[in-house]
């Protein structure tokens, strides 16, 4: 959901094959902000059947999904995953189980996405530095390498990842804003972008070096696209 | 903080040796809403003492460790919400251990609903929906479980789960009653509310056995000195605006 446009928010959904997709939102990083949720709603309900998981206000009613939340997650056709600080998001998913319930989506066939949080849970390892200092933080482990999003948006960042899979991190991807990297099964299928200017990398440790190599990027304009599972966008 | 009864926050201030005790907010169990932290503000800004708050979810915030910012506090106050997600992001942040040591350096550990029965070993939650037993982090032996007038439904939960074991013995209160703890003893029961009460209860050889307690009905006698003069104030709320637009550019993740 960037705020200019939603070219990878129509990229991901035509990754489903449905004419109108089940797209459930999980805010969790953001402590399920309200005004995220009505963001959400507003991008997708008109076209998908959108709804969303909230795992604060779960003896609420009356909002988001109640009951068997792994059914309801298990049917859908795409999960996105929202923004904000992914280790609390993840300490909370373990705590309601929703980790084995996403890596079963996963495995079904369900297009996992989100950006920044949404992006670095998915992975084994993440570099989270966007709400506080650069940390190693522990995702679900879909995808077997190490990841770091907003890769332009702070000067530092490229240092700090380059220094953790220098100090034995698993290799991974970085990612620019507006960049997703998008895997089918583990493996990186392609690299899209809604900036023209967009880049994305590969990061590993060859020897004693960190060696970080740019990818090829396909620069979106509003096409329609059919390939199917994670995508991870920073 | 009830919304339009300060008695058991002014309280919380006479406890502390402090004049301008420290205090501060954990709103995690909300998931950090502006709400929680708003209604925070509003009942402390005004009151002699400094108060701020943390949040897990926006630690751009943050200038000093997250260990510094708990530990060189006189009061921590944990306010309600899911207390299943309250424990795990704790969690995830480390943050049982720096507040287990915060407590052993004596500072004030306090909290309503979630944030009063996350001391304990057990308490009972609402976090996946219907009322349930759940762990707590065990500084105080014992369970607690709370609202037991205001959300009814919680109660015989708690009873079955101390009858059969899965919950230690210990204290059902209802709203607007604080049980002070000094260590692990039980020091003094006050209430905010005229009728409000509170009870002891133990299973023994499988019958529950009851003690009611009486609080002390808290009056104007507990508040503490005069109110802060009016500059002090003002600048109080220039600095929590500012704050507050701080918070607006921090935001979490627009992605």
């Amino acid at each position: 959901m960037e705020k200019d446009g939603s070219i990878l928010d129509d990229y991901v959904l035509s990754l489903t094959g449905a004419r109108r997709p089940r797209i459930c939102f999980l805010p969790t990083a953001s402590g399920d902000a309200d005004h995220y949720v009505v963001r959400f709603y507003r991008r997708f309900s008109t076209h998908c059947e959108a709804s969303h998981l909230s795992l604060f206000r779960r003896d609420q009613g009356g909002q988001g999904v109640e009951d068997d939340l792994a059914a309801h997650l298990l049917s859908q056709d795409l999960i996105y995953v929202g923004g904000g600080n992914v280790v609390s998001m993840l300490g909370v998913w373990r705590a309601h189980g929703l980790d084995d319930v996403l890596r079963r989506a996963w495995r079904k066939g369900v297009v996992l996405c989100g950006p920044s949080a949404g992006s670095l849970c998915w992975f084994e390892e993440a570099l989270s530095a966007f709400h506080g200092p650069p940390r190693r933080v522990r995702g679900l482990g879909l995808l077997p390498y190490s990841n770091c999003v907003h890769y332009d948006a702070e000067p530092a960042r490229r240092a700090e990842y380059h220094g953790l899979v220098g100090d034995g991190m698993r290799s991974g991807f970085a990612a620019d804003d507006g960049v997703a990297l998008h895997f089918k099964g583990t493996r990186l299928e392609r690299v899209v972008s809604s900036r023209a200017d967009g880049s994305a990398y590969r990061v590993e440790q060859v020897g004693q070096e960190v060696v970080e190599t740019s990818l090829e990027v396909c620069h979106l304009r509003s096409q329609a696209l059919t390939m199917d599972r994670t995508v991870a966008f920073a | 903080m009830e919304p339009t009864n300060p008695l058991l926050d002014d309280y919380l201030l006479t406890l502390t040796r402090s004049q301008q005790p420290r205090i501060l907010f954990l709103p995690t169990a909300s998931g950090d809403t502006n709400t929680q932290i708003n209604a925070f503000y509003a009942r402390f800004g005004g009151r002699a003492c400094q108060p701020t708050h943390l949040s897990l979810f926006r630690l751009g915030d943050l200038e000093r460790s997250l260990e510094q910012t708990v530990l060189e506090q006189d009061i921590v106050y944990v306010g309600g919400g899911s207390m299943r997600n309250l424990l795990a992001i704790w969690r995830a942040h480390e943050l049982d251990r720096m507040l287990t040591s915060a407590w052993q350096g004596g500072v004030l550990l306090a909290g309503l609903s979630a944030g009063a029965m996350c001391w304990f070993e057990g308490g009972i939650t609402c976090s996946s929906g219907a009322p349930e037993p759940i762990a707590g982090l065990g500084l105080l032996a014992g369970s607690l479980t709370v609202h037991a007038d205001g959300e009814p439904e919680r109660l015989p939960v708690w009873l079955a789960g101390v009858r059969d074991g899965r919950l230690p013995g210990g204290w059902a209160a209802d709203d607007g009653v604080g049980l002070l703890f000094r260590g692990q003893q039980l020091e003094r029961t006050v209430s905010s509310r005229p009728g409000a009460g509170a009870q002891r209860v133990d299973a023994l050889a499988g019958e529950l056995v009851r003690h009611r307690l009486e609080p002390e009905l808290l009056g104007a006698g507990e508040q503490r000195g005069p109110a802060l003069d009016d500059d002090v104030q003002e600048l109080r709320r220039v600095h929590r605006l500012r704050r507050e637009m701080i918070g607006e550019t921090h935001r979490f993740s627009d992605p």
